[in-house]
């Protein structure tokens, strides 16, 4: 009796540690994929805007020749006043570009869901405005939006109204951009959150209609709560994205009339790319990537007291 | 989800029949544009020659190999969305198991974050260098690589939050039994998440299928992808209207295909995830 | 339908046979370079890149020497140039850059002198340098023959030339306008919104505004900075003569062009004339094969060129806008030499003649002057070979797309309304002065306008 526990206790020990070695096995190959693949591609770009910001980099000789500017780079910063424009542009952008498309999003998403027989055709329907690339969406919406011929206008005149300068109108011109984004874009939202609706616990939907909750309770004290994780990747990833949007921007409007629809985006592709001021430019992309830092760190504290 | 019942039905319809007429309605634009001449989509002409050239143009012209492109946007596509959600889901897992210190899970997630935010452009020229000293310039292989680090942030965040949404208890369940950490992971915690691991696969798909500015820089003619091709529409003084939408057209079908044909294990997966 | 389609068959075909190599290389003569190494060039689809694409199989065909077309949308050239010359090794030997971006690459020492390459090599008399700007001469940091060394060679130039409707211009017994008196007055006769605008120019911000402005400001003798190519950056760009010339830009837009035309860009304009909604307009001579195509044009036959005129009396001031082809540095020496080969070849009289028919804006005066300019499909040669003499070059130095960005917002704030031209004017010059003092050049400011 107390051999054959001998060695029974021998297996359990060498399998539980062959078990322990998987395990630890396990764990690695989860952590250090990640790490090592965002250590190889990520860490050299985003270390390197640090010393470019405070920087002046010309060319000389096909070399590159820097020299240690912070106080001018950061001086072009503060009297640029294209950038003061487009900072308050790209913040109602932002901010209205993304409630729209939250809400699309979710009563989309939603709807679907409930609607058993619409979904197959409705679901694949949400989704193709981003199997379009950019650069197609901004020059079709240029063409929609188009004064003489396009089908905006065409729309209108038919309605018997004069036609719109959509995009030569110093109000419209932001609308009209923020239009094509949720365009584009909300398909996005409805992807995250129909999957997230989808994998709500069906046991509490049950017990609030048992309850006898209205439609609207529902949604608003059971089905938001639930998808709040859900909701907030949507939301930040879809405001990261629009303070980065650019190609569609640039295709329908210049930033223009003026600087109606001038983005941060579109001033920072001015400065660094087309001007080639690689120290600057550097600086203006950190700036960019504070701002984005501030609004969503504010937008998080303003839904939370909501 | 439970069905809708009276008023919300005819609201429910109502407000899908208007979002899909709002989604729809450009894109059958575009349909349209595809097979006009340049002269009729200029004109915004109801009537017109409907023609097929443009497609004709696209696909057999000489300018453009827009075949091996959706070949090479294919591959590129395919590859990183399969590693990354392998990596992505892998990193997510061990972010929700603490399998790494607090201190390291909350830089990781920042890091991602910060990484999403950097503008395009500021990446596009440090890894063009990094790539052309490895001479991996104009290789599918740099754009693999690229494509599964710009899409990790989501990914990661995605996975993250559908595996905080399972329960503790399951988990536990199935350590108490015997299993190891791989074996719950694959039998329990992955199949609950499927329907973020979809939806994830089809936005990293969706992604790097359109990414444009990275393939720009690091590619040639011989690695061109789609959305490559198609910004060659749109020329210094014009642009190519009626071939872009044709090209358009073209490079929506791959990811609609797979759309389709993945619906069926995509329901699968979405019921599985339901059943709790 | 079926007989206008049947005309156009016939005509294309007769075009095609004019466009035989064979018949091209029958009637000039070509050069012998001898086996080289392949080459692969940069360059980006444009209307005439059919031209040189079919100019490029000739190449091969007579000379066996293999040249690959890298062709990259316009908004991605600029980005691949640099990174090709800032790498170690470049992959592209031919670099194709638009004027604009010439200086930079000048100036960063990225590119290889082209007699450095080979002592022997000269642009042949007949070849267009465009004001020289194939020069450079570092020391006085200016596009210049004179102590430059020449860097390279344009495969076209651009100009714009001013479009108008030829049969309506018959049908009013009106003359192609000579001034921009005249192109009001013809205006005035023809414009009929919204079916028919009289005339049309791009007031889009940005580089649109700023390039169709130039005409007017050159040609009111007024001028940005004072003497770039002497080194005073004086700004001038607040002189009476250019507000002028601004009110009369924005008056002509406001009067005969469409209500959206601060937002105008070149895909635009070319569309409204195309779709014959645009009486006249000032375009790219490259916007050319758009207006001869039935389907891209509904005025196929109807459109003529001329010269973009200036005030009665004075001179016409017209920007040119070609493109360079340049050799990098870091490209390795025999593809350098296999390049300096194939530009040999193209630059001589035969391959530019090929080229010209084969849709492609040739660069030697020769071609334009030979019997090619009479027949009916090049009677855009006469408006463009006219332009020449007072074609120039404009922001010829290191800052100049930093002050077309200032030009380009503030010149359509003024096509908006949003301010007046004087106060446009004044804005641009306080900015344009203080960028230059900040890049330690002579400058100065004039006393500003009232407003």
């Amino acid at each position: 009796m107390r051999a054959v526990a001998a060695r029974d206790d021998g297996e359990i020990d060498a399998s539980a540690r062959l078990g322990a070695r998987l395990d630890a096995s396990f764990r690695f190959w989860c952590l250090w994929p990640c790490i090592g693949i965002l250590g190889a591609l990520t860490l050299y770009p985003l270390l390197q805007l640090v010393p470019m910001a405070v920087s002046t980099i010309v060319f000389v000789s096909g070399e590159s020749v820097w020299s240690f500017t912070p106080r001018r780079n950061f001086q072009l910063l503060i009297e640029d006043r294209v950038l003061q424009a487009a900072i308050l542009n790209t913040l109602v952008f932002v901010v209205v570009s993304v409630a729209i498309e939250m809400v699309l999003g979710f009563f989309a998403a939603l709807f679907i869901a409930c609607l058993p027989r619409a979904r197959p055709f409705a679901r694949t329907v949400m989704i193709l405005p981003i199997l379009i690339p950019a650069v197609a969406i901004g020059s079709m919406w240029k063409l929609i939006y188009n004064y003489d011929f396009g089908l905006l206008n065409q729309i209108v005149q038919l309605a018997g109204f004069g036609a719109v300068n959509w995009l030569g109108d110093k109000h419209l011109a932001l609308l009209a951009v923020v239009v094509v984004d949720v365009w584009h874009w909300t398909p996005f939202v409805f992807l995250i959150l129909f999957a997230a609706i989808e994998s709500l616990p069906r046991d509490v939907l049950e017990a609030a209609r048992i309850d006898g909750a209205s439609a609207w309770q529902t949604i608003h004290r059971v089905i938001l709560p639930l998808l709040a994780p859900a909701l907030a990747v949507a939301a930040l990833f879809r405001a990261i994205g629009a303070f980065k949007a650019f190609d569609q921007v640039y295709l329908l409007t210049a930033g223009g009339p003026g600087t109606a629809t001038e983005l941060v985006s579109l001033h920072l592709n001015r400065v660094f790319f087309e001007q080639n001021q690689l120290g600057y430019g550097a600086m203006l992309a950190l700036t960019v990537i504070a701002l984005t830092v501030v609004t969503i760190l504010s937008g998080r504290r303003a839904l939370a007291r909501s | 989800m439970a069905p809708l019942a009276g008023r919300s039905v005819l609201i429910g319809y109502g407000f899908l029949a208007a979002a899909i007429l709002f989604i729809l309605g450009p894109t059958l634009w575009i349909l349209l544009n595809s097979i006009k001449f340049q002269i009729a989509i200029f004109t915004g002409a109801w009537i017109f020659e409907p023609t097929l050239q443009n497609y004709i143009d696209v696909l057999f012209g000489r300018r453009v190999d827009l075949i091996s492109n959706i070949r090479n946007s294919l591959v590129v596509a395919v590859l990183s969305t399969l590693c990354v959600l392998a990596v992505g889901t892998l990193g997510a897992y061990a972010v929700h198991r603490s399998y790494a210190s607090k201190l390291v899970a909350r830089v990781l997630l920042a890091w991602l974050l910060l990484f999403q935010m950097i503008p395009p452009l500021s990446l596009v020229g440090p890894w063009y260098l990094v790539f052309q000293e490895l001479g991996l310039y104009d290789t599918l292989t740099a754009l693999v690589l690229t494509h599964i680090a710009i899409n990790l942030p989501l990914t990661m965040w995605i996975m993250l939050t559908f595996f905080r949404e399972i329960p503790r208890e399951l988990h536990e369940a199935a350590t108490i039994d015997g299993c190891r950490e791989f074996q719950a992971f694959r039998m329990i915690m992955l199949p609950m998440a499927m329907p973020g691991l979809v939806s994830a696969g089809i936005l990293a798909f969706v992604f790097s299928w359109n990414e444009f500015s990275i393939a720009l820089n690091l590619t040639a003619r011989g690695s061109a992808t789609v959305p490559v091709a198609i910004a060659g529409f749109a020329q210094q003084y014009e642009i190519q209207h009626a071939q872009m939408a044709a090209a358009s057209m073209i490079s929506m079908l791959p990811a609609l295909l797979l759309m389709v044909f993945g619906q069926r294990y995509v329901v699968r997966g979405l019921t599985i995830g339901a059943i709790k | 339908m079926t007989l206008r389609r049947s005309i156009l068959a016939a005509t294309a075909a007769c075009m095609f046979a004019w466009m035989s190599p064979h018949e091209a290389i029958a009637q000039a003569a070509f050069a012998d370079v001898g086996k080289q190494p392949p080459i692969t060039i940069l360059i980006n689809s444009s209307p005439w890149f059919g031209g040189f694409e079919k100019i490029v199989q000739l190449y091969e065909q007579q000379t066996g020497n293999k040249v690959t077309l890298d062709v990259t949308p316009f908004g991605g050239m600029l980005e691949k140039a640099r990174n090709a010359v800032r790498a170690r090794q470049s992959p592209y030997d031919i670099l194709n850059l638009d004027t604009q971006w010439t200086i930079e690459f000048y100036e960063g020492g990225f590119l290889s002198p082209l007699v450095e390459i080979d002592a022997n090599f000269a642009l042949p008399a007949e070849v267009l340098t465009f004001q020289d700007s194939n020069f450079w001469n570092a020391e006085r940091r200016w596009r210049t023959r004179d102590g430059g060394k020449l860097m390279g060679y344009s495969p076209n130039g651009n100009v714009h030339v001013l479009y108008y409707r030829s049969d309506l211009f018959e049908k009013a017994g009106l003359q192609p306008p000579k001034s921009w008196e005249d192109i009001a007055a013809s205006c005035a006769k023809l414009h009929a919104p919204p079916g028919m605008y009289g005339y049309v120019h791009r007031g889009e911000r940005g580089n649109a505004v700023r390039f169709d402005w130039m005409p007017f400001m050159i040609s009111a003798g007024a001028s940005i900075v004072k003497s770039p190519e002497n080194g005073d950056f004086t700004v001038t760009v607040n002189s009476p003569e250019a507000k002028r010339a601004l009110e009369t830009f924005v008056d002509l837009g406001r009067r005969c062009a469409p209500p959206n035309f601060g937002v105008l860009g070149q895909g635009d304009l070319i569309q409204l004339l195309a779709t014959g909604r645009a009486a006249q307009g000032m375009a790219v001579i490259a916007a050319w094969p758009s207006f001869e195509d039935p389907t891209k044009s509904a005025v196929v036959g109807k459109i003529s060129t001329t010269v973009v005129p200036g005030p009665a009396g004075a001179k016409p001031g017209i920007v040119i806008g070609n493109w360079h082809f340049v050799v990098p540095k870091s490209s390795p020496d025999d593809r350098k030499r296999a390049a300096l080969a194939f530009s040999r070849w193209f630059l001589t009289a035969g391959a530019q003649r090929a080229y010209a028919e084969g849709g492609g804006i040739p660069v030697r005066s020769d071609t334009f002057t030979s019997d090619l300019a009479s027949q009916p499909k090049f009677r855009w040669m006469k408006a463009y070979i006219d332009s020449q003499p007072f074609a120039r070059q404009e922001l010829g130095f290191a800052e100049g797309a930093q002050v077309e960005q200032i030009l380009g917002l503030r010149l359509n704030q003024a096509v908006i309304g949003e301010i007046s031209a004087a106060r446009a004017l004044n804005l641009a010059a306080a900015e344009i002065e203080a960028l230059l003092r900040q890049s330690g050049r002579r400058t100065g400011l004039l006393a500003p306008l009232a407003e």
